[in-house]
């Protein structure tokens, strides 16, 4: 019997080292659960309470993780896979040779007992998953919206005062709009305390995210000048400095 | 199987085939009461997140309507223990469900987004104990995260449903390994599983030890420790008692990287074990091994703690030296500046009655438990000693409730209950039993009145409605303040600037920006008052000293929640619990204090929608003054 575990153990683990996107949850459980039968028979643990290979398979995910991070490898579905067999391995190998002593005492009333546990676990996923799907599927409240602006592009990355050519900037901006209708907003943009011009309107499509290109002149001379872009009650502010003599 | 072993005095077995017909009757009519508490706790959610009446009715209609003939089902002395073991198995699925169902599609308590976060930095970067800037310690305590990042690695699964598929398996295994221990303890498996739903009454059963956190997959684990240190004790060759040493050791390994507190749980509890079988006539190699075995997972517990999580006392001290403060200041000022119990809850008086009779219920329960005990002499040393050790571990319940009454304390106190519960479960097991088969016309009746009263009363005061239900977006609140207009900001910044990046933000942008933007928040401390940014007054300078920190830890973000001015926070903190910050009922901010930021040169506002901006510090222009005009 532990030859069988071991090599559904083994078998398990090299699919899900493969990644065949094909019930591979179902092959993880069963590698778990044959890697846990294979810790309890190698720990020579003869009557065993309903539940412990469960928790012996379980522990072996952490087990692994923390061998992997102590010898340098990445952890990944690989290395994690190779581990298990590894594990697998090793357990079955410690408990072949208890065997030689003496096979482990089997439990009569575990394929009933299985049973009444896979019934119920069956009925209870049933249940408790339509419950569930149905809940996520229905009509929920919506949720607030909200309308953001942001610097975009080159801009995105600005950390310090921008220096301005005399013809000013092309500031690329990010416009995205959830859960809001369609709307016409001012866009305004201000150098120092002066209006750049007068607003134009922008359409804001709802559920849309669009790039809007915003001439910004250059500020009048080289003093710290601060540059604001507003699209209806959303702004961006950052700060530069105009071709003239620094001040 | 203890579990599954008939009760004590059971004609069952015999009649195995007439009850078959019966059996499948009451299995069907369990699942349909099964599918009916199920709409009935959708219909509670849906009721509360749409503000109509009756959520909290439809709650309780749909646990009770299952649980209650479950339990009356598993206490029956009638019922085979296979079909025991499997309504038992019904009842733990069937209890995750109100869990399962508040947040079923992504995290949502607040060190769910710690837990999820660390997940998937394992899952990103390939290695375990990044630092967690939601909850500092986590990332040493790798057990939970590395199982679920391994689960979703090797299956392809979401971090999200791996750890569902984690929880459930913990979930179920707690309710498994607290009627396996019952039923070493008292070798009958109908008061295996009477411990069982006795222990599925705590106040942390339904919402807390199921939520996305490590004492989640902790406490099974010292669970289960404990079994496999009981069987060790009652080994009697030695082949056997160094197998289930050998597991012992494993599985308080395992603990110990799971969580703190639960390792240190589990270690009292496992002194509280040793000291009673200690002295016993006939128990001397049971105590040796117990004692052993204590050293062992105490000195594990020690070198984890000394060599990789030595945060971890800095982390827990405040809050035990706080509450004890706390208690004392109580005491000196005749009861004032401690927590008021349901506070401005919207809980429903029943609930609240509930949350007060349950501790005096279960302080009768076992006070009549320890006059059985005392009465009824086990002859067995070990088993007396486990007796003796699970009322002593019960008992501890109480003292721990006083603790409720503080606010450092209350958090710990709420940890302690799935500890001392377990203590309380195993002893007063066999007295309902006995009470069952004594007056079983009058007890039963009874006694569901009490399994329901000590279900609400005790999950009431475990967790606040605000994370038992959905409802409307609520600033303040770990649970509701995340709106989609946050998750945009956070995605924007991780899309646009990479992730990993150091941000100041408020308690709830920080989870948000922590977990799904992927970046390192703080939220501030006495050494790092962050908050003293936001309390700057417009036109004020910010402390020196903090624009010093911020600028040579290279932090280089300002997130600014404008509801911080417009609204109180529902949980009553803006950043963390000792912040300096008045909570008087009004906001703590006003608008200007806020969109100081606006007009500082060194703050450069990148994104805004709204109640949200994302600045980014420029710390070299902090003392550039603006020219021209202005």
């Amino acid at each position: 019997m532990t030859l069988r575990i071991l090599a559904a153990a083994v078998a398990a683990a090299g699919l899900l080292a493969l990644g065949l996107p094909v019930l591979l949850p179902v092959v993880a459980l069963v590698a778990l659960l044959a890697v846990g039968e294979l810790w309890l028979r190698a720990l020579g643990l003869r009557e065993r309470p309903l539940g412990l290979a469960v928790v012996s398979g379980l522990i072996s995910l952490p087990m692994i993780a923390l061998v992997l991070h102590l010898t340098g490898v990445r952890i990944e579905a690989r290395t994690l896979a190779a581990g298990l067999a590894a594990l697998a391995l090793l357990l079955g190998g410690v408990a072949l040779l208890r065997e030689r002593s003496g096979p482990p005492v089997a439990d009569p009333d575990f394929p009933r007992t299985l049973g009444a546990i896979a019934i119920s676990g069956v009925v209870a996923l049933v249940v408790g998953g339509a419950a569930t799907f149905a809940y996520v599927r229905m009509p929920h409240p919506p949720q607030p919206g909200y309308t953001s602006v942001a610097l975009g592009g080159w801009a995105a990355d600005i950390d310090r005062p921008v220096a301005f050519p005399p013809r000013g900037l092309e500031v690329p901006i990010r416009v995205s709009s959830a859960g809001e209708p369609d709307v016409v907003a001012p866009l305004s943009v201000r150098v120092g305390d002066r209006p750049a011009g007068p607003p134009r309107p922008v359409t804001i499509s709802a559920d849309s995210t669009r790039a809007v290109q915003v001439h910004v002149p250059a500020p009048p001379d080289g003093c710290l000048h601060r540059i604001e872009i507003s699209l209806g009650a959303a702004s961006t502010v950052f700060y530069g400095r105009g071709p003239g003599r620094p001040c | 199987m203890t579990l599954t072993a008939p009760a004590v005095g059971s004609p069952i077995a015999e009649e195995k085939p007439r009850k078959i017909g019966q059996n499948a009757w009451w299995g069907a009519a369990l699942t349909a009461a099964g599918a009916a508490g199920a709409a009935a706790l959708v219909a509670a959610d849906r009721a509360a997140e749409w503000g109509r009446p009756g959520a909290f009715g439809f709650f309780w209609l749909g646990m009770l309507v299952f649980t209650v003939p479950a339990v009356w089902w598993i206490c029956r002395r009638e019922t085979t223990p296979l079909l025991r073991t499997s309504v038992l198995i019904a009842y733990a699925c069937f209890t995750y469900l109100p869990k399962l169902l508040r947040n079923p599609t992504g995290p949502l308590y607040h060190d769910e987004f710690a837990h999820w976060r660390q997940s998937r930095v394992i899952l990103l970067d390939g290695r375990l104990f990044d630092p967690n800037p939601i909850v500092r310690v986590i990332g040493d305590f790798p057990g939970l995260h590395s199982t679920v990042a391994a689960l979703s690695a090797l299956t392809g699964a979401s971090i999200w449903h791996s750890a569902l598929a984690v929880l459930i398996a913990a979930h179920l295994l707690v309710v498994l390994g607290v009627a396996v221990l019952a039923g070493q303890i008292w070798r009958d498996g109908r008061t295996a599983a009477v411990a069982a739903i006795a222990y599925s009454l705590n106040s942390s059963f339904l919402f807390f030890d199921t939520q996305f956190g490590y004492e989640s997959l902790a406490v099974p684990l010292m669970i289960w420790t404990l079994v496999t240190l009981h069987r060790a004790m009652r080994a009697t060759g030695r082949r056997d008692r160094a197998g289930w040493s050998a597991t012992t050791v494993l599985f308080s390994a395992a603990t110990v990287t799971t969580h703190h507190l639960t390792a240190l749980g589990l270690i009292a509890i496992m002194l509280v074990f040793s000291a009673a079988v200690t002295g016993r006539r006939g128990a001397g190699p049971a105590a040796w091994t117990a004692w052993a075995l204590t050293a062992a997972a105490a000195g594990l517990t020690a070198g984890w703690l000394f060599w990789v999580a030595p945060k971890t006392a800095g982390y827990l001290d405040p809050y035990l030296g706080r509450a004890l403060d706390q208690i004392a200041d109580m005491a000196n000022d005749g009861g004032s500046g401690g927590r008021t119990l349901f506070s401005k809850s919207v809980a429903p008086w029943w609930e609240q009655k509930a949350a007060f009779a349950a501790p005096i219920l279960a302080f009768a329960a076992i006070v009549a438990a320890a006059w059985r005990l005392r009465r009824h002499r086990d002859p067995d040393p070990v088993g007396r000693g486990a007796a003796v050790a699970a009322l002593l571990v019960g008992a501890c319940y109480f003292p721990a409730a006083l603790l409720i009454l503080t606010p450092s304390g209350a958090e710990g106190a709420r940890r302690s209950w799935a500890f001392s519960y377990l203590g309380l479960a195993l002893v007063v097991a066999p007295l309902v039993v006995a009470l069952l088969d004594r007056w079983a016309r009058l007890a039963g009746p009874a006694l569901a009145a009490l399994f329901a009263v000590m279900l609400v009363g005790n999950t009431a005061a475990g967790m606040n409605p605000s994370y038992r239900f959905p409802g409307p977006s609520a600033y303040g609140s770990d649970t509701r303040s995340i709106t989609p207009e946050v998750l945009a900001a956070a995605n924007w910044l991780r899309s646009t600037q990479g992730r990993g990046l150091r941000i100041v933000a408020d308690r709830y942008s920080g989870l948000v920006f922590g977990s799904y933007g992927g970046q390192f928040p703080v939220t501030g401390s006495v050494t790092f008052p962050t908050y003293d940014l936001y309390l700057a007054e417009p036109g004020r300078p910010v402390p020196q000293p903090l624009i010093t920190q911020l600028s040579s830890w290279n932090f280089g973000y300002l997130i600014v929640d404008r509801r911080m001015a417009e609204e109180v926070p529902e949980i009553g903190i803006y950043f963390e619990t000792n912040e300096p910050i008045p909570h008087d009922g009004h906001p703590a901010f006003t608008l200007g204090q806020l969109t100081k930021f606006d007009y500082t040169p060194w703050t450069i506002k990148i994104y805004n929608s709204g109640d949200i901006a994302i600045y980014r510090f420029d710390f070299t222009s902090i003392d550039s003054p603006l020219g021209g005009p202005r």
